[in-house]
C-alpha cells in the first residue's frame, strides 16, 4: 500500500516535471481479495493490486488537459505530465474551469481496519463455505461473491493542496435457488470492515426466502402498498441523490425545477419524518475526506422533515450562483423511525414485501421516472403476516413519489445496491407502488 | 495500442514522430507499431515464459499470462447556456488514459486462481504467479468439481483489427476542431437548449501466453463518435434529447468522417425540437417498425444475454441472473417466428467483439444461435463447454482488463436480414397503426430475460402505411418470445447496419463488454406500447 510519504514522494515527482501554472494530482491505490462462487462451489477469484496516476493540467487562461497513467517510473509519470500538457496547452480555455484549491483541513475519517486489509482466503473462505454448506444440506444452490478491499488515495497540486486517505471495505452477496428453477432468495451484507459480516446468518436469510418462495402466487398488475426491505430503497434513494443537481434544477430539466422557473427548495414536498443527508462521517461508510470538488466532505441535508433544505453546486455553478459548494450526494442516509421489518409488517393490512429491485433505467429525467422489476423474493403481506410468495413485477415508478408516499420506517442499515452503490437506509412502507406488468423470471 | 508519441497539433506531428518521444518509446513494451509482424514480441514472450514457468514449480497444471495496455482517448464540447442566461458556453474536453499491467491464471488442485498487477517486470510476474497458485489451492477446498478445459490447438500469432488510420495519430486539435463544429451546429437554433459532442477511441494492445504453447499478441482499435442535442420547455416543464449515434466499430479514424456529423447535426437540431412538441403517444397494442440503431439493444438483451452459457447453469445467479433458455432447450426451443436467423461472431468486420483469439486463446468463430427461431448454441468458453457435452469452446472468453479474470462474454450477436426484395418502406407500409423506432432510449429487462421494456431515441407514428410525424413519451414492454414471435418482416441486406456498445455490464467484481449487433429494420406485431411520464 502506498504510506502517505510513498504518495506525497509520487505527487511532489509529477509536480516537479509540470511547466504550466497548476497541476492536480490524484492517486488511487487498491488491493482487491475477492473469490465468487455458484453451482454450490468456488469458481473465480483472485487477488489484485491497481493503480491510477490521474494528473489534470491548467494554464491560467483555464486550457485544461487530463491525463492518467498507471505506471510509477520516472518516464512514464514525465509523460503523463508531458502529455496531460500539451493536451492544455493546445485545448481552448474552459469557462468552467475553476482555479486550483489552496492547502484544505481535510477531516480525519476513521474507516480503515487492519483486519480486513489483511484478509485473504483465510478469512474469506469460510463465509463461503457457511453459505455452499446450508444450501446443500437444504438441497439448493448458491451462488454469490465476497471481496474486501484496502485503498489508499491522496491528491495534491502546485498550490501545496495535499491530502491522503486509506480505507477498506467488504461486502458479501449471494443467492439461493431451488434445484427446480422456480424460487430465490437472496441476502446480503457489507461494511468498513469484514468483522461485520457472517455468512452463515446471511445464508438463513437468503434460505428461508427461497423455501417460502416456492409456488408463487401470480398477482395482477396495478398500485400496490409495498414494503421495501433496504436493498431496494438504497438504490431508489442513490437515483434520487443523483438528481440533486442545481444546474439541472434551475435550468428546468429536473423533478426539482418548478414550471415557469426556479427551484423546489425550501418547500416541503414530502412527509415531515422524511430526512435524507450526506453523511461522510457515517462509521460504517468507506468515505474519503474530500467529495468530488476536493473540498473537505462534510455533513449535508438534501431533505429535512420533508422540506427540501440544499441542491448540490460544484465549484462553478455555485460561483454563479453565489453559493457555497457542496459535495455531490452521495454517503447518503435516509433517517428511520426506528422500527425493525416486522414491526413494518405487522402494521401492515396489504402490501407486497419486496426483496430488492433490478435492471433499473431512467425513463425520464424531468419527472425522475424510472423503470426496473423486482428480484429474489416478493410476498404477499395480509393483515399483518406474510402470506403467499408472489411472482416478480415491472414496476414504472419515481423514487421522489415514493418518498411521498411513505408512510412508515424502520431503521437505517447499510446496503450496497445492485445499481447505485452504498447507502444507510431503513425498510418502508409506501403506498400506490406501480407495478406495470408481471415478470416470470425467478 | 501501440505506445504511440502522443500526437497533439497536426503542427508538431513531424517534431515528436521523429524525435526523443520516438526513441522514449522504444524501450517500452507494445512500442513496436510494425502491424506486418507475424508474432509476438519477444520480449513480451520471454516474459510469459518467467510465468508459465514460475507456475509449473508451484504445482499449477494450466497457467496463462495477459500483458495488456489498454488506451482511452475522448475529446469533445459541451455547449450549454450559462446561468440565468441565454448566452451559450463552449466547454471543451480532452482526456487520454493508458492502463498497463498483467494478470496471471493458473489451475491448481483442479481449481482457477488468479493475481494481477501494474508492476510489469520479471520479479513482480514471479511473486504474482505464486499468489495464483495460493489462491487456486486454497479455494480447491470449495470447490464443486475439478475444472475440465475443451481442448484447444496451441497457436503463435500476431493480429490487429482492420483500420485504415490509427485514430491516436490524429491531433487533438483536429478532433476538437471537427467536433467543435457539429456541436456549434447542433446549437445553431437558439431553442436548443444544450449540444454535446464526443469523439472517443480505445485500443486494446494484449500479449496471451498459455502453459499449452500458445504465445499471441493482438491489438484492438475501437472508434465511438457521437452527438446529442437538449431541448427543454421551462413553460410546460418538458425536457427532450436527440442523439446521432453513429455505428461504433472496430475501426479507425476512417470512421470518423464516414460518420458525417456535420450532415446530421442540422437533422438532429431539428428533431429535438420537433420532439419537443410531439404529441405523447396513446398507449395499446401496435406495430413497430424498429430500426438497426434501435433494434440492436433488443437483440442483445433478450437473445445476446439469454444464451450465454454462463447463465444457464447457474454461474451468474447472483448478479446478472440466469436464462429462460434452460439447457433442455438446446436444440427445440422455438423462441420466435421462423424469420429469426441469429448468428454468434467474432470474425465479422467491424464488430466490437470481433478479435483472432479470445482469451483462453481459443481461435474464434462465427456460429448459429437461432436458426428458423429455433435455438441452436449457447456461446460457450473452455471451462463450460463439456458441461453441455461440446468437445470444443465457441471462443467467447474474455476479460476486459489485465487486472480481470477472464470469463464468458458475448461475442457479436447479429440478425440475419431479409431477403433483398423487403425494403423499409415494405415494413411501413403494412403497418396500419403503429411506430417507427429509431436509437435507444432506456432499457431494462429481467434476470432470466422474459420481461422487457424499452425506450427509443425518436419515435415517429405510422398511420395506414405512411410515416407521419414525431410522437413523445413511448416505451414497448413484451415478453421475449412473444416479440420474437410478433416479428413478420425483416428488411433485406442493404438496410443491414451494426450497432453496439462498449459498456456491457456482467460478472462479480463488474467487467465491461464491447459488443456489436447488426441487423435489418424489422416488423413486430401488436405490441404492448406505454405511454411513459
Amino acid at each position: 500500500m502506498f504510506s502517505q510519504q510513498d504518495a506525497k514522494n509520487l505527487i511532489d515527482k509529477v509536480i516537479s516535471y509540470s511547466k504550466l501554472p497548476d497541476c492536480l494530482v490524484s492517486v488511487d491505490w487498491t488491493e482487491d481479495a475477492s473469490i465468487r462462487f455458484a453451482v454450490n462451489g468456488i469458481t473465480t477469484s483472485g487477488y489484485t493490486l491497481t493503480q491510477n496516476i490521474s494528473i489534470s493540467s491548467s494554464t491560467d487562461d483555464k486550457r485544461t488537459g487530463n491525463a492518467q497513467v498507471t505506471e510509477i517510473s520516472d518516464d512514464a509519470l514525465r509523460r503523463g505530465v508531458e502529455q496531460a500538457e500539451q493536451m492544455a496547452r493546445i485545448t481552448p480555455p474552459n469557462p468552467e474551469n475553476m482555479p486550483p484549491l489552496p492547502p484544505q483541513d481535510y477531516p480525519k475519517l476513521a474507516n480503515f481496519d487492519t483486519y480486513t486489509a489483511a484478509a485473504r482466503g483465510d478469512l474469506l473462505i469460510p463465509h463461503v463455505k457457511a453459505v455452499i454448506d446450508l444450501a446443500k444440506s437444504k438441497n439448493l444452490v448458491s451462488a454469490g461473491f465476497i471481496e474486501r478491499t484496502a485503498n489508499a488515495v491522496a491528491v495534491g497540486n502546485k498550490k501545496g493542496l495535499f491530502g491522503y486517505h486509506t480505507y477498506t471495505d467488504a461486502e458479501m452477496s449471494h443467492t439461493m435457488r431451488n434445484r427446480e428453477g422456480t424460487s430465490s432468495g437472496w441476502a446480503a451484507q457489507s461494511s468498513v470492515t469484514l468483522k461485520d459480516l457472517d455468512g452463515g446468518a446471511a445464508a438463513r436469510i437468503s434460505t428461508e426466502k427461497c423455501v417460502r418462495g416456492v409456488n408463487r402466487k401470480k398477482l395482477d398488475a396495478g398500485k400496490y402498498t409495498v414494503i421495501l426491505e433496504p436493498a431496494a430503497v438504497g438504490d431508489l434513494a442513490g437515483l434520487l441523490g443523483f438528481s440533486f443537481s442545481a444546474r439541472s434544477a434551475e435550468q428546468g430539466q429536473s423533478w426539482l425545477s418548478k414550471k415557469g422557473g426556479g427551484t423546489y427548495v425550501g418547500e416541503k414536498m414530502f412527509p415531515e419524518y422524511i430526512t435524507l443527508r450526506s453523511d461522510p462521517f457515517h462509521p460504517k461508510l468507506s468515505s474519503t475526506p474530500w467529495g468530488s470538488s476536493l473540498l473537505p466532505n462534510r455533513k449535508m441535508s438534501w431533505i429535512e422533515n420533508g422540506v427540501v433544505k440544499n441542491l448540490f453546486y460544484d465549484r462553478f455553478w455555485a460561483s454563479k450562483a453565489g453559493k457555497e459548494p457542496t459535495s455531490f450526494p452521495t454517503e447518503l442516509v435516509l433517517e428511520g423511525q426506528g422500527n425493525s421489518l416486522e414491526d413494518l409488517i405487522k402494521s401492515t393490512d396489504r402490501a407486497l414485501l419486496v426483496t430488492r429491485l433490478w435492471y433499473i433505467r431512467m425513463l425520464q429525467p424531468k419527472t425522475s421516472q424510472y423503470t426496473g422489476l423486482t428480484r429474489d423474493g416478493v410476498f404477499l403481506v395480509e393483515n399483518g403476516k406474510v402470506t403467499d410468495p408472489v411472482t416478480n413485477f415491472r414496476w414504472n415508478e419515481s423514487p421522489v413519489e415514493v418518498l411521498q408516499k411513505t408512510v412508515k420506517l424502520g431503521t437505517p442499515i447499510r446496503v450496497t445496491g445492485g445499481e447505485t452503490g452504498t447507502q444507510i437506509v431503513p425498510p418502508l412502507v409506501t403506498a400506490e407502488f406501480n407495478m406495470a406488468s408481471v415478470s416470470d423470471a425467478v | 495500442m501501440p505506445d504511440a508519441p502522443y500526437i497533439l497539433t497536426r503542427r508538431s506531428f513531424l517534431a515528436v514522430t521523429t524525435g526523443a518521444a520516438a526513441a522514449a518509446a522504444a524501450d517500452r513494451l507494445f512500442g513496436d507499431t510494425n502491424r506486418t509482424a507475424a508474432k509476438p514480441d519477444p520480449a513480451l514472450e520471454q516474459l510469459g515464459s518467467v510465468a508459465l514457468a514460475e507456475a509449473k514449480k508451484q504445482g499449477a497444471t494450466y497457467a496463462d499470462l495477459r500483458i495488456c495496455r489498454y488506451r482511452n482517448q475522448t475529446s469533445g464540447y459541451r455547449l450549454s447556456p450559462q446561468r440565468g442566461s441565454s448566452v451559450t458556453d463552449e466547454v471543451p474536453f480532452v482526456n487520454d488514459e493508458q492502463s498497463f499491467g498483467f494478470g496471471v491464471r493458473v489451475i491448481a488442485n483442479g481449481q482457477w486462481g488468479f493475481a494481477a498487477s501494474p508492476n510489469v517486470t520479471t520479479d513482480e510476474i514471479i511473486r504474482m504467479t505464486r499468489e495464483a497458485v495460493g489462491v487456486a489451492k486454497a479455494n480447491s477446498v470449495a470447490q464443486s468439481e475439478p475444472l475440465q478445459l475443451a481442448p484447444t490447438k496451441a497457436y503463435v500469432d500476431r493480429w490487429t483489427s482492420d483500420f485504415e488510420k490509427d485514430p491516436f495519430t490524429v491531433s487533438i486539435d483536429e478532433k476538437l476542431e471537427l467536433i467543435h463544429g457539429a456541436a456549434v451546429s447542433v446549437k445553431k437554433d437558439p431553442k436548443v437548449f444544450s449540444a454535446f459532442g464526443m469523439l472517443r477511441f480505445h485500443s486494446e494492445d494484449k500479449y496471451f501466453a498459455s502453459s499449452e504453447g500458445s504465445s499471441i499478441q493482438q491489438l484492438i482499435v475501437q472508434s465511438y463518435p457521437g452527438l446529442r442535442a437538449t431541448a427543454v420547455d421551462v413553460k410546460n416543464g418538458l425536457s427532450r434529447s436527440r442523439s446521432y449515434k453513429v455505428e461504433p466499430q472496430s475501426a479507425g479514424w476512417e470512421a470518423i468522417p464516414k460518420a458525417n456529423l456535420g450532415e446530421n447535426a442540422p437533422r438532429i437540431r431539428a428533431e429535438v425540437l420537433e420532439a419537443l412538441a410531439a404529441p405523447p403517444v396513446t398507449a395499446g397494442k401496435k406495430d413497430l417498425v424498429l430500426l438497426p440503431s434501435h433494434l440492436w439493444l433488443t437483440i442483445h438483451e433478450s437473445i445476446g444475454h439469454s444464451t450465454e452459457l454462463d447463465r444457464a447453469l447457474g454461474y451468474e445467479a447472483n448478479y446478472a441472473g440466469t436464462s429462460f433458455l434452460t439447457t433442455e432447450k438446446l436444440g427445440t426451443f422455438q423462441v420466435g417466428s421462423e424469420l429469426m436467423n441469429i448468428f454468434g461472431d467474432r470474425t465479422n468486420a467491424g464488430g466490437l467483439a470481433t478479435v483472432k483469439y479470445d482469451d483462453d486463446g481459443v481461435l474464434t468463430t462465427k456460429f448459429p444461435i437461432i436458426e428458423k427461431g429455433v435455438f441452436k448454441h449457447y456461446q460457450t468458453i473452455r471451462d463450460q463447454a463439456h458441461i453441455i457435452g461440446e468437445k470444443e469452446s465457441r471462443g467467447c472468453c474474455y476479460a476486459d482488463s489485465w487486472a480481470s479474470v477472464p470469463f464468458q462474454r458475448m461475442p457479436n450477436v447479429w440478425l440475419q436480414a431479409g431477403p433483398e426484395s423487403v425494403s423499409l418502406n415494405d415494413l411501413i407500409s403494412g403497418v396500419e397503426d403503429g411506430i417507427l423506432i429509431e436509437g435507444d432510449g432506456s432499457f431494462s429487462i429481467d434476470q432470466q430475460r422474459y420481461n422487457f421494456q424499452f425506450g427509443g431515441d425518436a419515435f415517429w407514428e405510422i398511420k395506414n402505411g405512411k410515416k407521419g410525424g414525431m410522437l413523445s413519451r413511448v416505451a414497448y414492454q413484451a415478453k421475449t418470445t412473444d416479440f420474437w414471435h410478433s416479428c413478420d418482416g425483416i428488411a433485406g441486406p442493404g438496410y443491414w447496419q451494426q450497432f453496439g456498445a462498449p459498456n456491457d455490464g456482467k460478472g462479480e467484481p463488474a467487467q465491461i463488454n464491447a459488443v456489436s449487433h447488426g441487423c435489418s429494420p424489422g416488423r413486430f406485431r401488436q405490441v404492448n406500447v406505454l405511454l411513459t411520464d
